[in-house]
């Protein structure tokens, strides 16, 4: 039986190891570093299954909590970071061509090593109960993520959105941390089960300072997610970042995010007068998200740039899901939602990274013919579209359909309605990928597109789940906490 | 409690006024005439200046300033660990010990990595 504890003690362990690799030059091969890192982080998947209670000292003193949820997103979080490495190998040759390095392959080592530095950040985020480690968890994850965004020096657009990035990214957590003061003062806690039982308590001339606290935090944890109005840097920082990480902040990011969304907010739901106004709140957000995403995602021509607007939207189904949280089933559809949300975003952005490379960049242009050109690739990118749009037979129409039913229950008909009219939308725009792939004529000169073994293990696993699950959910819901 | 933040609801109020005013009484006072080139041009003790006012700087300034800083948090962090040190390992043992060494292993890898890495190479 292992301590929990040990869980991201060793992926910070793995990482330190790697980044010594690094600098002895251990590694002949870049991408030796990546097989490690994989293999590291598959070891510590595993451990996730041998836990044992915990006997650590911070449990008790409410820092850290290791229930089913955070196990779950623990291995969410493994196994997002094991495909963002997978994606990183088969990304190294553009790695390398736009970063300066005074010998060939100096300078790309890192990138296979700073998501390990993250994903612990992000294992932490999913495990704190208290707003101090959520804070420091938080900060591990974003300054990992501002150096991978910038990391393409050669790149206008890549330097664009790591400045984006780091300005608003700052920005945030300036209102994180003014929220948490405000919540320390209110209630002289910074710990969130102490909060949850302090709260009945506080006077009611007192609660406009919790209230003021509870805006700041949803302001900073709205960037995270990005939900509308706190989501401008999306679709830059989607489109200038390197590819695999434009993945791993669309999915892991946000899901942890989302995670310390619920943890955050569940104290104040069990207060009626704090209940009221923190519904009013979510629903709003939830509708500016839905109309917003869907909406500025039809135009775009840029897949990237549509992934980053298909995101927003997809934040704006799980709002929804969150601001239904009274329901018995709410908080596991928006579990389920999430995961089937980390398939089919990793199953696209896989697909488009060798097509990036064969065609020369990321536009839905560049998708024209593939059909005719790697017939096997344009099908698994027709799941990928179909899911991320809700197409029945798919885990995407499950997500949704969980979703709307608990809002259904919890009479929230008209953030339904937006939902379905906003779903007609997405349908439009994830399509248009497919009419490139099926309608289009391929460019003259160009053959199939090549992939690497990994790749395409990666892509045929990731499809047949999405299509087995779609048929089949319960397999999911069985595994939720 | 909310009547307590009063004297910094007015000083805001204060801060925000007098700049709103002095800014106005800028343009009605001041009697701002007609822009023209030798008025924006800058005035560098009456000599015409020779290059762009921002000059690049190497980035080696700003490597050696980040690591200075980090290694400066580092001491920052240990005074208080230092002052509470006895009285801790008093009462619940020696965890406090560990946990500020781990601290100082993770920076010491950090160390060894900017030091292979050419970070404090100056002539690279």
């Amino acid at each position: 039986m292992i301590d929990p504890v040990f869980l991201e003690v060793s992926v910070v362990v793995l990482g330190i190891f790697l980044l010594m690799a690094e600098a002895f030059g251990l590694a002949k091969e870049k991408s030796t570093l990546a097989w490690w890192a994989i293999g590291g982080l598959a070891a510590v998947f595993i451990g996730t299954f041998f836990i044992g209670p915990n006997s650590n000292s911070f449990e008790v003193s409410g820092f850290y909590v290791v229930d089913g949820l955070s196990l779950f997103f623990k291995r969410f979080v493994l196994i997002s970071t094991i495909l963002v490495l997978v994606m990183s190998v088969d990304y190294l040759p553009i790695v390398q061509r736009l970063v300066p390095a005074e010998r060939p392959g100096a300078g790309s080592g890192e990138f296979f090593i700073l998501p390990v530095f993250t994903c612990a950040g992000l294992m932490w985020m999913v495990s704190a109960t208290d707003f101090i480690m959520i804070f420091c968890a938080l900060e591990l994850v974003t300054i990992s993520f501002y150096i991978q965004v910038a990391y393409l020096r050669r790149s206008m657009s890549s330097l664009e959105a790591g400045t984006k990035y780091l300005i608003l990214g700052a920005l945030s957590t300036g209102f994180l941390v003014y929220g948490i003061t405000w919540f320390f003062g209110a209630t002289g806690q910074t710990n969130l089960v102490a909060i949850r039982e302090v709260l009945p308590l506080i006077p009611v001339a007192n609660h406009p300072a919790i209230l003021f606290g509870l805006a700041l935090v949803l302001v900073a944890l709205g960037f995270k997610i990005a939900a509308v109005p706190f989501q401008f840097w999306v679709p830059d920082v989607y489109q200038g970042a390197p590819t695999p990480v434009t993945a791993y902040l669309a999915v892991a990011s946000k899901a942890a995010g989302f995670l310390v969304l619920i943890r955050v907010l569940e104290p104040f739901f069990t207060v009626p007068s704090f209940q009221n106004k923190l519904f009013l709140a979510l629903v709003l957000l939830a509708l500016l998200t839905l109309v917003f995403g869907n909406l500025a995602a039809i135009p775009q021509t840029n897949f990237k740039r549509l992934l980053g607007y298909s995101s927003i939207a997809h934040a704006g189904y799980l709002l929804m899901g969150l601001a239904a949280i009274g329901d018995a089933f709410a908080g596991g559809a928006v579990v389920f939602y999430l995961s089937g949300y980390l398939l089919m975003t990793f199953l696209a952005f896989l697909i488009l990274v060798p097509v990036t490379k064969a065609s020369g960049g990321d536009d839905i242009a560049h998708f024209n013919g593939l059909a005719r050109r790697s017939p096997g690739l344009a099908l698994a990118m027709l799941i990928a579209a179909a899911s991320l749009a809700g197409v029945p037979f798919t885990v995407g129409f499950f997500g949704k359909f969980f979703i709307f039913e608990a809002a259904m229950n919890q009479g929230l008909y008209l953030l339904v309605l937006a939902g379905i009219v906003t779903v007609a939308s997405g349908f439009y725009y994830y399509f248009k990928v497919i009419r490139a792939m099926y309608w289009q004529p391929a460019p003259e000169d160009a053959g199939p597109v090549a992939i690497t073994k990994t790749s395409s293990v990666a892509i045929f696993i990731l499809a047949m789940l999405i299509l087995i699950l779609g048929v089949y959910p319960q397999l999911l819901i069985g595994m939720l906490p | 409690m909310l009547q307590d933040y009063t004297p910094v609801l007015l000083h805001v109020i204060i801060a925000v006024g007098f700049a709103t005013v002095a800014m106005i009484a800028n343009i009605v006072l001041g009697r701002t005439g007609k822009r023209n080139p030798t008025k924006d041009s800058v005035y560098e003790c009456g000599m015409v200046p020779e290059m762009a006012g921002q000059p690049r700087f190497s980035v080696k300034f700003y490597l050696v300033a980040m690591l200075f800083i980090l290694f400066d948090i580092e001491i920052v962090f240990m005074y208080p660990w230092a002052v509470v040190y006895q009285d801790f390992i008093a009462e619940s043992g020696t965890i406090i010990l560990w946990s500020m060494l781990s601290f100082v292993l993770i920076l010491l890898f950090g160390y060894v990595y900017a030091i292979k890495k050419g970070a404090l190479d100056w002539s690279r």
